[in-house]
């Protein structure tokens, strides 16, 4: 895919994505009735699940881009993972932020010892030792290869990290959408949650496509000053 | 195959001759654990709880960051005068390389991890009598996990500018698993409770020991790489 492609697709991505996330905050706002037991906080469900999904879809990407990265040594799908793990954080923390607000008012408290969140926390983490390891390496290369091998180990231990969460006992809500017997929710709270869901899907692939397409470009652009480097007489040639 | 082990138990045996001779990781470690023991007794109020009660967890995480100590160190020595690039010259594959740190670190993270346990039962009054087997059996699963995944982990921070202080942040979030799982094993047998009380943290525990082990040896030859 040229560079002008991937481009347009993230410009229209995320004008659909931005459009999408001013109806479901209208929605939120506005239209979807009010949990009973919650109470108006509950709205708060409607950015922080979304958010929880694209968190744990970003990492899924990284740790495929990751492992294709170590086997084919293509730069493109190492820029493809380093853009989707930036969106991971984001909305990693995104979820961490509106998780504690409501369980501040919906259980009392900031913080729980719940399965969910504390998993969440940790992916948080596993993130942030990515980039860490990433830029403190003198050669960029092999901060490449360090940063997929993290995000694969990652990955392959976080259904470990989840069995160990789930032995403290749950006071998150149980699932309510993904359920064998079919949703159990009022069907205008499942619309906003699905336009939520679809608008937050989009930004995402949206902002992923714009940071694959800036990492594409600053390393043109390196290589661009190495050659021009090379090229000047009596100049030394930087070595990467 | 049988060149392989060969590689394998000369790298092992190389950094424990070393470790016989100097000592150095071992008497830090050893220090380590014990000295934290000792401010566990000012640490904890004694009057609510007695760290008898909690002492699965206090050794778990005693020999955790006493572990992580020697752990950070694994390519020290081969990081001076290009002796990692000597190694590397070698017909010494990646994975043996990597199995042989494993297996210099498990051999010295166990005698820090029988020195833990001492401690806190000499300290604490820890009563190890019950089921001596399976408890050793547990921590030396959980050593096994922590130093495969540690020898990965340290093979990266050894090529970064941060260094050991990069381990625990890479190292930490990935062994909830161990520490949830290894405790919870570890207090059921100092409780008493017979070894079959434990089969199902067990299978857990495994399957953390053998991931990690795959991880690394599937994995390693892309750290070391030039």
């Amino acid at each position: 895919m040229s560079l002008r492609t991937v481009r347009w697709a993230g410009v229209a991505l995320g004008a659909l994505g931005v459009g999408l996330t001013l109806l479901f905050h209208w929605q939120v706002f506005f239209w979807v009735p009010t949990e009973a037991s919650m109470g108006i906080v509950q709205r708060i469900f409607y950015i922080h699940l979304p958010g929880a999904w694209i968190a744990f879809l970003a990492f899924g990407i990284v740790a495929i881009c990751s492992a294709v990265y170590l086997w084919l040594g293509d730069d493109k799908v190492d820029h493809a993972a380093r853009a989707a793990a930036e969106g991971g954080l984001i909305f990693t923390t995104i979820v961490l932020t509106s998780g504690p607000l409501w369980g501040k008012i919906a259980w009392g408290t900031w913080w729980t010892w719940e399965p969910r969140l504390t998993l969440t926390l940790l992916l948080w983490f596993i993130y942030v030792g990515y980039f860490m390891v990433r830029n403190s390496t003198d050669n960029a290369e092999r901060g490449k290869r360090f940063a997929a091998v993290v995000g694969i180990v990652g990955a392959l231990n976080i259904p470990l990290i989840h069995m160990s969460v789930q032995w403290f006992r749950s006071l998150h809500p149980q699932p309510v959408v993904a359920r064998p017997d079919g949703p159990n929710l009022h069907p205008d709270m499942l619309t906003t949650l699905l336009t939520a869901l679809l608008a937050w899907t989009l930004v995402f692939f949206s902002l992923f496509l714009f940071r694959y397409a800036a990492a594409r470009l600053e390393s043109a652009e390196e290589l661009r000053a190495l050659t021009r480097a090379s090229k000047a007489p009596g100049d030394e040639v930087p070595v990467p | 195959m049988n060149r392989f082990w060969t590689g394998v138990a000369a790298i092992a045996g190389k950094d424990l001759r070393v470790e016989l001779r100097t000592r150095e990781r071992i008497a830090a470690m050893g220090a380590f654990v014990v000295l934290t023991a000792l401010l566990f007794n000012y640490a904890v109020d004694r009057t609510a709880v007695h760290p008898r009660e909690i002492a699965a967890g206090l050794i778990w995480m005693t020999m955790l960051l006493g572990g992580l100590l020697g752990l950070g160190r694994t390519f020290e020595l081969e990081k001076e005068d290009g002796a990692f690039e000597g190694l590397m010259t070698t017909p010494l594959s990646a994975e043996a390389l990597y199995l042989g740190k494993v297996l210099s670190n498990t051999v010295i993270l166990t005698l820090i991890t029988a020195l833990t346990v001492i401690v806190f039962a000499i300290f604490f009054q820890v009563d190890l009598s019950g089921n001596p087997g399976p408890l050793a059996g547990v921590l030396f699963l959980g050593v096994t996990g922590f130093t495969a995944l540690g020898t990965l982990f340290s093979g990266i921070t050894a090529g970064t500018r941060m260094g050991e202080t990069l381990l625990p942040i890479l190292l930490f979030p990935l062994l909830v698993p161990l520490v949830t799982f290894g405790v919870s094993a570890t207090a059921t047998l100092m409780a008493g409770f017979p070894a079959n009380e434990i089969l199902g943290t067990l299978r857990i525990l495994t399957a953390f020991t053998l991931l990690a082990l795959m991880a690394g040896v599937g994995l390693f030859r892309f750290i070391v790489e030039e």
